[in-house]
């Protein structure tokens, strides 16, 4: 039921270009959440002998919470290395080149090492609180109750309303590359907003509140969505008004289903620009 | 009256659901560890059990070369222990609410929601241990142990399903990535309806199904492709849209996987190609090509 698990495609972890160099940082993190992990059991193996019952009572329990250890003492280390990183340079939206020269993409590549492994260990275990946790240490705004689990999500540049559902294989993104550059902008997403399966939610991106992103769609570098509407396709369009927050719609939605639904019109509407139809709104404009 | 259409003032509010969101539980919290730590526990438990007592009796020399074995026995204990309890805690679930069909709110306080967060909650975790694994039989094996109408002659193992709901023919195949929803979140609504898969159906990869999708036998819902909800897929036809699927072509590889395939004697008789000569003059002969220009 979760996307690390039921789901396998597509990345759970920020993105991050293959660099030698910064294999130290990523060591250096796994290394000290596993040497938690392993003073713990070290620590409790003392039972074994004295009491072994309780030993082996506890033992499971003690797995568990080894692996909250190891996560969350590689969340802070992590959340060390980066203040460290962020003093020296900080974080800058905007266009950059991607070349070893440039010092945004440099630092980028370095931040997204960085988080690469404790995103990783949290995102693998099925509780659904422990990204929201992670993105928080982050420093990305989000509550509690959004679940942002199934998704993948980048890291910075990102802020969270409430109540956010992103569906199953959906791509959040705050940085791309593009040939040569690297684009980096403020994604925001507001209270309410849905973003629907395996959807692309391009750097830059603006979803208000009470909004819909529709499934398989994907917005532009960029795009500035308006409060509560439906938006469709790629790229995403106005679909039609979001009006599931109003009350009493239960008999309304149950009664879909005698109904054949004609969505072909609609579409082609958005996407095609069909000769006969263009005759017709130049004549009544010219009446 | 058009219950689709509910006039607002002046305008006309459009009612109709022809797009998908998704189906992951849009309000989370932080109880849902009370139901995973005693799971986790009693399975965890059974393993270390079952390790502790008969390692015991083994010399020590035998138990360190067998362990990979050890640790394969372990884990299946432990999923296999996960699976039971889970299914021990649905069934008291589904003993103080049933789990039904509809169209419900999805706010904090309703009560069909509420056991459809915990119900998603739970199953998810029996989900991820056994999709962990490698092996697609056990996976099989756990979505018919949940609840989810599915034999062995369909595999499923690459793709997302919902927590129930779902019916499956026989000899079905679900692509990689692909998503089968039988619930739904729209605003305030949450929307739970049973999804249908026809025999021999085939569902591409990265393909979303939405609730309420009935899918005919021999159908293929190809890759990329969405459904609205409510759709019918017609029998032996190939879908295609990546924002709803509308028909493409009829599938003419069902009619050669039949198992009994006619072959008409027509096609099997050879044909002759015959030039009929006409028996006149040689200067003649334009005219007989030229006759239709007159």
């Amino acid at each position: 039921m979760s996307t690390p698990a039921s789901l396998k495609v597509g990345p759970h972890t920020t993105l991050v270009l293959v660099k030698k160099r910064y294999l130290i940082f990523y060591v250096f993190l796994i290394w000290i959440s596993l040497f938690s992990i392993q003073f713990e059991f070290w620590w409790f193996w003392g039972l074994y002998n004295e009491k072994f019952i309780h030993f082996v009572l506890f033992l499971p329990l003690l797995l568990f919470v080894m692996y909250f250890s190891g996560i969350l003492v590689s969340l802070i280390f992590a959340k060390i290395l980066l203040v460290i990183v962020n003093l020296i340079h900080k974080p800058q939206e905007g266009v950059f080149l991607r070349d070893r020269s440039d010092r945004n993409y440099r630092y980028w590549s370095l931040r997204s090492v960085i988080k690469k492994w404790p995103l990783w260990i949290s995102h693998k275990f099925p509780f659904p609180f422990m990204d929201n946790i992670c993105l928080k240490v982050f420093g990305v705004k989000t509550k509690f109750s959004s679940s942002l689990f199934e998704g993948f999500i980048d890291t910075e540049f990102i802020e969270f309303g409430k109540n956010i559902a992103i569906g199953q294989g959906a791509i959040v993104q705050s940085a791309i590359i593009i040939g040569n550059l690297l684009i980096i902008r403020k994604t925001i997403i507001e209270d309410n907003v849905v973003i629907g399966v395996h959807s692309v939610v391009m750097p830059g991106s603006h979803l208000r509140e009470n909004s819909i992103l529709a499934g398989n769609s994907l917005t532009t570098v960029g795009f500035q969505g308006e409060k509560g509407w439906v938006y469709i396709g790629a790229p995403a369009k106005k679909f039609k008004k979001n009006v599931f927050f109003e009350e009493d719609l239960e008999e309304i939605i149950e009664n879909q289903a005698q109904k054949e639904i004609k969505i072909d019109l609609k579409v082609e509407d958005l996407y095609t620009m069909r000769k006969d139809k263009e005759g017709k709104n130049e004549n009544s404009d010219n009446h | 009256m058009i219950l689709s259409e509910k006039t607002n003032g002046d305008d006309k509010v459009d009612y109709t659901i022809d797009f998908v969101t998704s189906s992951v539980v849009n309000k989370i919290s932080i109880k849902f560890i009370f139901l995973y730590i005693p799971i986790l526990w009693v399975a965890g438990y059974m393993a270390v059990a079952v390790f502790f007592d008969v390692s015991r009796y083994i010399p020590w020399y035998i138990n360190m070369l067998f362990f990979p074995i050890w640790l394969f026995i372990l884990y299946f204990i432990f999923i296999f222990g996960i699976a039971i309890i889970s299914k021990a805690f649905l069934l008291m679930i589904n003993m103080i609410h049933k789990p039904k069909e509809g169209v419900f709110k999805a706010i904090k306080g309703d009560q069909d929601f509420e056991f459809w967060r915990l119900r998603v909650e739970l199953k998810k975790l029996v989900f991820w241990v056994m999709n962990n694994g490698p092996l697609p039989w056990v996976v099989m094996w756990g979505f018919r142990w949940m609840g989810i109408q599915v034999d062995f002659s369909s595999h499923m193992q690459d793709a997302w399903s919902d927590e129930g709901f779902i019916e499956f023919g026989r000899n079905i195949t679900i692509g990689q990535g692909a998503v089968i929803m039988s619930s739904m979140v729209i605003g305030q609504y949450l929307i739970i309806k049973k999804v249908i898969l026809g025999d021999h159906s085939l569902v591409g990869g990265v393909a979303k199904i939405a609730p309420g999708t009935v899918i005919g036998k021999e159908a293929v819902v190809g890759a990329f492709t969405t459904t609205i909800p409510n759709q019918e897929i017609e029998p032996a036809w190939i879908y295609f849209g990546p924002q709803f699927a509308h028909k493409l072509k009829p599938n003419k590889y069902a009619e050669q996987r039949r198992d009994v395939i006619i072959q008409k004697d027509v096609d099997k008789e050879i044909k002759y190609e015959v030039q009929q000569e006409v028996n006149i003059d040689e200067d003649k002969k334009d005219l007989l090509n030229n006759k239709g220009d007159e």
